[in-house]
């Protein structure tokens, strides 16, 4: 089995550990930092959306391969700085609505995301739209990700997609939404860009959005 | 004429009684937010503007439903609980407050708050600001939601019996209380009463936390209790055998002082369903819950006639039937707007061996965003499905919220009233 094979299992097994070990080894054998992305991190949790979709895993499950697969992108995050040659898929401003502090649902997102290659600038929980507006000027990101949990918050995503509108940052961003309250009728008749119904299919929407760019 | 408490029975035998009885706020899951109930109160001309509304729930500012709008609606289910809130005071001692809404509330002493630079609201376990906060009301929220105190975690030194501090022996003065309260709620209304006596939820995530504990220990931290359910399911399992003991002498000492008093027991709000699936794995649920689940409703069924509620959010219906086979007798809040929550294929399937205390409308989407028109064809075609052959209480999918226009809860409560007779037609 190569490194990255025994990677893409660790990662898949929840073994943040020796996820971290394997990292550490490879890169010492001389692996460029951000070869582990394709080769192992971005398959791994590919696998994982699929067996959550399968209903094979479940949220404990995903929860802890996700753990494993920031345990060896929290190594190789700082490398990649270096490697001006690679480029993330995209950057993603995401957060939680204002009022709402639920954030596990966008937490799984946000890994998901960080492990098929995106930039990921986490903003928490109970985000106004200023913060958001900020952030997408300051990080240059070209998307947006917002989550909401409440059917008393979930009207707030309008407001920031209105912010954004309203800074000119409109056409520059593709906004995703999700949560337990939302539909895909709902998300579109707010002007969003995309549901996601569950986090595989965040980062589905997300590499879609991006190829059609 | 037929009795609130003969038709709760009725319908927890699944048999057809005058009508399809009906639950608000007998639970923390079965109730109204507070300005909804302000609202609902003044659009029945029940109250002058600008009466104050008790909160009798802190932690999800759950408003009181006194007996004037009990009548109002034709409730037929009252609550009864141990004398402390989620937040560890007792609801007593009432002052003004007024919500983030502009709601002139009535909150208990205990209710004691501080604000955050950035408008947000704390409160603390017990009232008691000399300790760190462990609740936030985010600035124009409605719902205070847990700060999770989380000790540094040391798998070496991990004790099941620092997640064990919130599951003594009852005390005696909340003994006593219960015996109080469910005579006098016995005696002086003719509701069922569904009791939550505590204890018995096994790694509810609402509770977990412990918000009315002044210093929690053990493992608190939301994702990692879930997490800890797969990689330290050994520590959790024992956590679990030593809280039924416990839970099951409590539940023989409570017993001896409320008897058959009540209908039903609120066993467990743990929740086991997201929005698009479980949250677990049948065979999770077979392995770290059902059995303690087993010996619970085991005891019930052998010694009281009092019938088992579970509550659980979300998308169940790969996990029914461990649940019907754990014991249960009630199902609740029947979330139809979750995947596979289909309201005749539960009945169907279902419906003969579970009563389905709740699903009467959809408040992620028709309640909160319909028409009231649209909430009466709702609230009929539940009637309709989930009504014949008893084995129903009507109740909303979980609390209604706030922002839910009156207009649809008034709609939801004329259509209760007028289409829930049997026969249903």
């Amino acid at each position: 089995m190569s490194i990255f094979e025994e990677l893409q299992q660790a990662i898949i097994d929840g073994k943040a550990p020796v996820a971290k070990e394997l990292t550490e080894r490879g890169l010492k054998e001389g692996i460029k930092p951000h070869e582990f992305f394709p080769k192992a991190i971005i398959p791994a949790m590919d696998e994982v959306g699929r067996r959550m979709r399968d209903c094979e895993f479940f949220i404990p499950e995903v929860l802890i391969a996700a753990r494993a697969a920031r345990g060896a992108t929290d190594i190789l995050r700082p490398l990649l700085l270096g490697e001006e040659s690679i480029k993330p898929a995209g950057t993603v401003v995401i957060g939680t609505v204002k009022g709402d502090l639920h954030d596990i649902g966008k937490n799984i997102v946000a890994m998901m995301l960080e492990s098929a290659g995106f930039r990921i600038v986490d903003l928490g929980v109970d985000v106004s739209p200023e913060k958001i507006v900020d952030a997408v000027k300051q990080q240059n990101a070209n998307f947006v990700a917002l989550s909401a949990l409440l059917t008393t918050t979930m009207v707030n995503m309008k407001a920031i997609i209105e912010a954004l509108v309203a800074a000119g940052l409109r056409d520059k961003v593709k906004v995703l939404v999700g949560g337990a309250p939302l539909t895909d009728a709902w998300a579109h008749s707010i002007g969003a860009d995309g549901y996601g119904k569950d986090a595989p299919g965040a980062v589905e929407l997300a590499r879609r959005l991006v190829s059609a760019a | 004429m037929t009795t609130s408490r003969e038709r709760v029975r009725l319908a927890l035998q699944h048999k057809e009684a005058d009508r399809v009885p009906l639950d608000l706020g007998a639970s923390a899951v079965t109730g109204m937010q507070v300005d909804t109930v302000y609202g609902l109160r003044q659009g029945l001309g029940l109250d002058r503007p600008g009466t104050p509304i008790r909160v009798i729930e802190p932690y999800q500012m759950l408003g009181e439903i006194g007996p004037d709008l009990m009548g109002a609606l034709g409730v037929d289910v009252v609550g009864l609980g141990k004398p402390a809130n989620m937040f560890g005071f007792r609801n007593e001692g009432w002052k003004s407050w007024t919500t983030f809404a502009g709601t002139p509330v009535l909150v208990p002493e205990g209710f004691n708050t501080e604000p955050e630079p950035n408008g947000d609201i704390l409160m603390y376990p017990e009232g008691d600001k000399s300790v760190p906060a462990s609740g936030r009301l985010p600035k124009g929220g409605f719902y205070f939601d847990s700060i999770v105190r989380q000790p540094p975690i040391d798998d070496g030194s991990l004790n099941v019996e620092d997640n064990l501090e919130e599951f003594g022996p009852i005390s005696d003065e909340d003994l006593q209380y219960l015996q109080r309260e469910a005579e006098r709620l016995y005696a002086e209304t003719d509701k069922a009463i569904l009791a939550n006596f505590g204890g018995t939820a096994f790694g509810d995530i609402a509770l977990v936390p412990g918000p009315w504990l002044k210093h929690p220990r053990g493992i608190r931290d939301i994702e990692e209790w879930y997490v800890s359910t797969a990689t330290r399911r050994d520590y959790v399992y024992r956590i679990f055998e030593r809280q039924c003991e416990m839970g099951l002498e409590n539940l023989e000492r409570i017993h001896q002082v409320v008897g058959n008093k009540v209908a039903a027991v609120f066993v467990t709000g743990t929740d086991f369903g997201a929005q698009h699936g479980p949250f677990i794995s049948p065979k999770a649920y077979r392995d770290l819950y059902k059995p303690f689940h087993l010996q619970v409703n085991n005891w019930i069924h052998q010694h009281t006639p009092w019938k088992s509620f579970i509550h659980s959010c979300g998308s169940v219906r790969a996990l029914i039937p461990d649940f019907i086979d754990a014991g249960f007798d009630i199902l609740n809040p029947v979330q139809c707007s979750a995947a596979g929550m289909v309201p005749c294929e539960l009945k169907k399937e279902f419906g003969e061996r579970i009563t389905f205390w709740g699903g009467g409308v959809d408040t992620q989407h028709t309640l909160p965003f319909g028409t009231p028109d649209e909430v009466r064809k709702e609230v009929c075609e539940r009637l309709k499905t989930f009504g014949p052959g008893g084995g129903f209480v009507f109740n909303t999918i979980h609390n209604v919220q706030v922002r839910v226009p009156i207009e649809n809860v008034l709609a939801m409560y004329e259509t209760v009233r007028d289409c829930g007779r049997y026969p249903l037609r």
